[in-house]
């Protein structure tokens, strides 16, 4: 039921993504060539020891020919030769060495714990890092290439475990990696925003960047464990506080210096906002009545001011009330 | 006690907390009458008076801070709305323009404005004005300046 309501809500993002992808430039393209070159690798692999994972196969396909609508026939080829064992023993080989302990454990430890999620975690991470290369610049090459390496290596390694092992509900896992990997879409949407910015930056913030992104728990992951805080709650807390601050009512009266209580702090006997004690208020109106922050005199009439805000069918009473006061 | 007296004496308290706050105003307060206070105030920079060091007096009278303090320069200045002989000062926060939420430390923040804002269209130093009206503002700025050499700057030697 959740991961309906997350793909229905990320569906609505993935047209924004092609959007984006056509506005990329050339370079970007050919990275993009590439980046289906790999995926069809580590797709194959599947293909060539997976026979009963067809049906999860064309579900990858269809998902991959929406995502990159230049590529499809190229890919299906090459998927089809099936002779990519070499290929991705390399790929696993290279990335795993390098630095991605942080990555590697975390997904070992969701493997353990249930396997559909695991496989939906390996997938969600492979696709972060490939959507932000695609979007990146190219000017971040040398540690993007290992990155996406990286992932895809991580992403090939979690389909082994699951092919060694029976999948029983193909389709929940795709479900829950389909929503996985388009939330993560979004996400990257909004680093991108980010780096595009200053894309001449070092790389290695993206990099860094990317880790996070594959390391930490996104708050719709079934992993993420009950005791995180929740970052949304936590930011509406001092917003609260600052909103409450920022009406400030000085603590004392600014003419006699006295402390202000409740009902002088409820006193407010001018439009300006101009705050005084009552016994101030009183000694002015004796003397000129005029604001001291406003210097415009105050209202003389005061209940002819309260009656004449409210309106409407009260001016009987209002009328009433005034000529009282004038009698006075 | 009365009103006045302690206000007063919360601006006293206000003064010694913030000494470090308003370098230009130095405000104390007469040991033995609480209505009586001088000022020292340092003319604005880019300012004939600047170098100079101002004395002001003020008389609090007894209805502040309803009624506004009474100011005079005790130091000697040539500015069109300061009376040369007497001190006094033509500022309209001082006359109908007070207000009480105005503080003796604000209101020598208000002087030294003055001293670099001068009005010469409502002069009490009739020269001055005349001077500035008739637009010889060289003229003004150097008699200006040989009166704070004179009178607001300590005697060299």
């Amino acid at each position: 039921m959740i991961s309906d309501s997350i793909t229905n809500a990320s569906a609505t993002s993935a047209p924004r993504d092609s959007g984006k992808k056509k506005r990329n430039n050339k370079s970007a393209k050919m990275k993009q060539n590439k980046l289906g070159l790999r995926r069809e690798q580590w797709l194959s692999q599947v293909a060539v020891s997976n026979k009963e994972g067809k049906e999860e196969k064309s579900v990858n396909r269809s998902e991959k020919s929406d995502q990159r609508d230049n590529q499809p026939v190229v890919c299906r080829e090459e998927g089809n030769n099936g002779g990519n064992n070499l290929h991705h023993e390399s790929f696993m080989e290279s990335p795993s060495n390098s630095s991605v302990g942080g990555t590697d454990s975390s997904t070992n430890f969701s493997g353990r714990s249930s396997r559909s999620s695991s496989s939906s975690s390996g997938f969600c991470s492979g696709n972060v890092t490939e959507e932000e290369n695609v979007d990146d610049d190219d000017d971040d090459d040398g540690c993007v290439d290992d990155w996406e390496a990286v992932a895809d290596a991580l992403a090939a390694e979690e389909e082994i475990e699951k092919e060694s092992r029976l999948h029983e509900s193909v389709k929940e896992q795709e479900s829950v990696g389909q929503s996985a990997s388009n939330v993560c879409d979004s996400i990257s949407d909004a680093s991108d925003v980010v780096c595009v910015k200053d894309p001449e930056q070092d790389c290695l913030r993206v990099a860094s960047r990317k880790q996070e992104s594959n390391r930490a728990w996104r708050p719709d992951d079934d992993l993420r464990p009950q005791g995180l805080p929740n970052l949304a709650k936590q930011l509406s807390f001092p917003e609260l506080d600052k909103r409450f601050s920022s009406v400030a009512i000085p603590s004392s009266c600014p003419i006699c210096y006295e402390d202000l209580d409740l009902t002088d702090s409820n006193f407010l006997p001018c439009p300006c906002g101009f705050r005084l004690c009552l016994f101030c208020h009183k000694t002015i109106c004796d003397g000129d009545g005029r604001c001291p922050g406003c210097r415009k005199p105050y209202e003389r009439n005061a209940i002819k001011a309260e009656t004449s805000i409210q309106g409407g069918g009260l001016t009987i009473r209002l009328a009433r009330s005034s000529s009282m006061f004038c009698k006075f | 006690m009365q009103a006045s007296r302690a206000r007063l004496f919360k601006e006293y308290k206000e003064v010694q907390r913030e000494k470090v706050a308003d370098p230009d105003i130095q405000l104390v307060c007469d040991d033995t009458n609480i209505f009586k206070w001088t000022a020292l105030i340092k003319g604005p920079s880019e300012t004939p008076y600047e170098g100079g060091v101002f004395q002001l007096a003020f008389a609090v009278p007894e209805p502040y801070p309803l009624q506004p303090p009474q100011v005079r320069f005790l130091t000697k200045i040539f500015h069109p709305n300061v009376h040369f002989k007497t001190g006094e000062i033509c500022l309209d926060i001082l006359k109908n323009a007070w207000s009480p939420a105005w503080t003796l430390q604000s209101v020598c923040r208000a002087i030294i404005a003055l001293m670099a804002h001068p009005e010469p269209d409502s002069p009490l130093n009739c020269d001055s004005g005349n001077l500035l009206r008739s637009g010889d503002v060289r003229g003004f700025n150097s008699m200006a300046r040989m009166y704070t050499r004179l009178a607001a700057m300590p005697k060299k030697g």
